[in-house]
């Protein structure tokens, strides 16, 4: 798979998203036509109900979207069964939830740990994992279980859970929203220095004007619609195709 | 293949609600416990069952004529009853040996009768071999292998003969040819406790029996093999060596009513250990699907993060596991225990039996004793195993249909 700067990583076509509750219909998605190019540094933002989250589960092959065409790492996620969208979940991608969600009985070493022996990575697995936590300035907290963390230092976790797999694309669901302000830099710098170093693409839904400052590109969602899709500034893994 | 990091994960979510998980692991156990107590109750007395039966004449194995098992004619006797004898001989294990021949008789005493059957044995192997001998109360003497005219009775047909030692019993059988009578002299008067078998003994020596009946050879060779466990092999083996006109039979063939009673007896045991492994299994289903129910939103970021059906199951699946080991030691503690001083200690049947220790011709011990034995850890470990590894699949089932979108809204 080509994974240079140009290339699309998520192309949406008219997408759709319709849930249907107690026979009334609801439009969560009206239409949202979108690419992502790898090495992007994203922000999709909007009030609530705009479909940000769904947007988010639609792209990380968690949900079906109604109508369009949704490829995701050139594959017609449309066209996958459960076990092919698990497959790329556990493979491709790696998911930052807002609630940061650790598993509470495995230490800090352990969550980012079973994400790999899920993968069946073998013998080097601790290592690896140990490597992650300590690049993102984790080592000491290894052997600590969420309850013994920050909210800050839970959610770098998750981060470094995220990313051990070495996924292509990063999702993140408002990120930062239960972060202070010094912590919620911390992250962000965090996720900018993968994004340039590894060239991973973050993709985030957030409400955090901080986090729209740190993307280079803002989607606006309004009503299951892109009201506005504005490039910033160039994306740091473009700067390096540039330099 | 569950790993590392998911065999901690089993392990450490059980400790989330300790009590629950202690008190399904005793659940488990205790069920288990119960079930172990039951099959060594069932064991040991099936096993006390088979081992009076071949001792009261039965033997494990009996050699007989052919279609005696149809007709059962006191007059049918072994075609090459010498062939035979060799052939036992031949193989191994076998604790005694036993010929005997039969007649259909009447005893009587001036006017008093009784119809009776009277069995001819050899004295010495008899007196080894059959329990209601040398187990018994004798008044008087056992038979010799050189009595002519002797005979000894049980307790219950001595008193209705209202005969005692040294008495002369006129004694009627139908042989070959005619209705033969002899008078036999009573030398011993056997009193087993059981009022049924007291009242049909009635032995005198197989040299006698030819002589009155006129038929020649035993009718049977019953043979004792060291334990019953041997009865299916040593019975091809020995069927094999006992030339034409003979077969093979089990204590089961000679004592139906009895191996319809075993085998009932383990049929209820089978159905027993089956109620409680599935009262166990939907008490551990409640419980896990309780503990599942509570971490849904766990389970839907494993699913989100990419973990495979085949995973979540052999997750939820271990954790059964796990209780399901706990149960086993338990269940080994409080089950095993009971079955060690059930086979080492015994339960007395009078209560059951009164003063009657016998189920038709064939005389029991008047304690029960428990089975004990490597087969408790295999039970204990197949029972709550499987018990709570089946309680887990429907909780495992519901975990996969969790909906990996929740993870990312907020628990």
């Amino acid at each position: 798979m080509n994974d240079s700067p140009s290339h699309v990583l998520v192309s949406a076509r008219n997408v759709t998203k319709v849930y249907n509750t107690d026979k009334i219909e609801s439009h969560a998605l009206r239409g949202i036509t979108l690419e992502v190019r790898s090495g992007e540094f994203i922000a999709i933002v909007g009030p609530s109900g705009s479909g940000k989250t769904t947007l988010l589960n639609l792209v990380g092959a968690l949900d079906s979207s109604t109508t369009g065409e949704l490829r995701v790492l050139g594959k017609d996620l449309c066209a996958m069964n459960k076990r092919l969208r698990a497959d790329m979940r556990l493979h491709s991608l790696g998911f930052v939830f807002q609630a940061y969600n650790l598993i509470p009985v495995l230490t800090s070493q352990e969550n980012v740990e079973f994400v790999l022996e899920l993968q069946d990575v073998g013998n080097e697995r601790r290592q690896r994992a140990t490597e992650t936590l300590q690049q993102l300035g984790l080592g000491e907290f290894a052997d600590r279980r969420p309850n013994e963390l920050s909210g800050g230092q839970q959610q770098r976790v998750a981060v470094a859970r995220a990313v051990a797999s070495r996924p292509r694309l990063v999702l993140a669901d408002e990120p930062t929203a239960n972060l202070d302000g010094e912590n919620a830099e911390i992250l962000l710098k965090m996720m900018k220095d993968l994004n340039h170093d590894h060239g991973i693409t973050f993709i985030f839904s957030t409400h955090d004007p901080r986090v729209v400052a740190h993307a280079q590109r803002v989607v606006t969602l309004v009503d299951g619609r892109v009201s506005k899709d504005e490039k910033k500034e160039p994306s740091v893994a473009d700067h390096s195709k540039e330099e | 293949m569950i790993g590392t990091v998911s065999s901690k994960y089993a392990l450490r979510s059980l400790f989330r609600s300790p009590v629950r998980s202690l008190l399904s692991i005793i659940g488990v156990g205790v069920s288990c416990a119960m079930a172990l107590f039951a099959a060594s109750w069932i064991r040991g007395g099936a096993e006390m069952q088979i081992r009076a039966a071949s001792e009261c004449g039965s033997g494990h194995l009996r050699i007989v004529p052919d279609e005696w098992t149809e007709k059962r004619l006191n007059s049918m006797r072994l075609a090459d009853w010498g062939q035979a004898i060799e052939g036992v001989n031949s193989i191994q294990n076998v604790r005694s040996v036993s010929m005997r021949a039969r007649a259909n008789g009447l005893v009587a005493f001036g006017i008093r009768t009784s119809a009776v059957e009277v069995v001819g044995v050899n004295p010495e192997e008899e007196f080894k071999s059959n329990r209601v001998v040398y187990k018994s109360e004798l008044h008087g003497r056992y038979l010799r292998e050189d009595d002519i005219n002797k005979v000894v009775i049980g307790h219950a047909l001595a008193k209705r003969l209202d005969v005692d030692i040294d008495d002369d019993l006129y004694v009627t059988v139908s042989g070959r040819d005619e209705i033969q009578s002899v008078m036999l002299t009573i030398v011993g008067i056997v009193k087993t406790g059981s009022r049924d078998i007291d009242a049909s003994i009635c032995h005198t020596t197989l040299t006698e029996i030819e002589r009155m009946t006129g038929y020649e050879g035993p009718g049977e060779i019953s043979v004792l093999l060291d334990s019953h466990k041997l009865i299916d092999s040593r019975q091809k083996e020995l069927a094999q060596k006992i030339g034409n006109g003979n077969t093979v039979i089990t204590w089961k063939e000679v004592n139906p009513a009895l191996a319809a009673n075993v085998e009932g007896d383990t049929a209820f045991t089978k159905g027993l250990v089956a109620i409680i492994v599935i009262v166990a299994s939907l008490g551990i289903a409640s419980a896990q699907l309780t503990a599942v129910l509570e971490r849904k939103h766990e389970f839907a970021i494993l699913s989100a993060l990419g973990m495979k059906v085949r995973q979540v199951i052999g997750l939820i699946v271990l954790e059964a596991l796990i209780v399901g080991i706990g149960g086993t030691v338990v269940a080994l503690m409080v089950g095993g225990s009971l079955a060690y001083y059930l086979a080492t200690h015994g339960v007395s049947l009078a209560a059951v039996m009164g003063d009657n220790f016998s189920i038709g011709d064939v005389l029991l011990d008047p304690y029960m004793y428990g089975d004990f034995g490597i087969w408790l850890v295999w039970y204990a470990v197949g029972i709550s195993v499987m018990s709570t590894v089946v309680a887990s699949l429907y909780p495992a089932w519901l975990t996969t249909r969790i909906n990996p979108a929740d993870a990312l809204r907020t628990a």
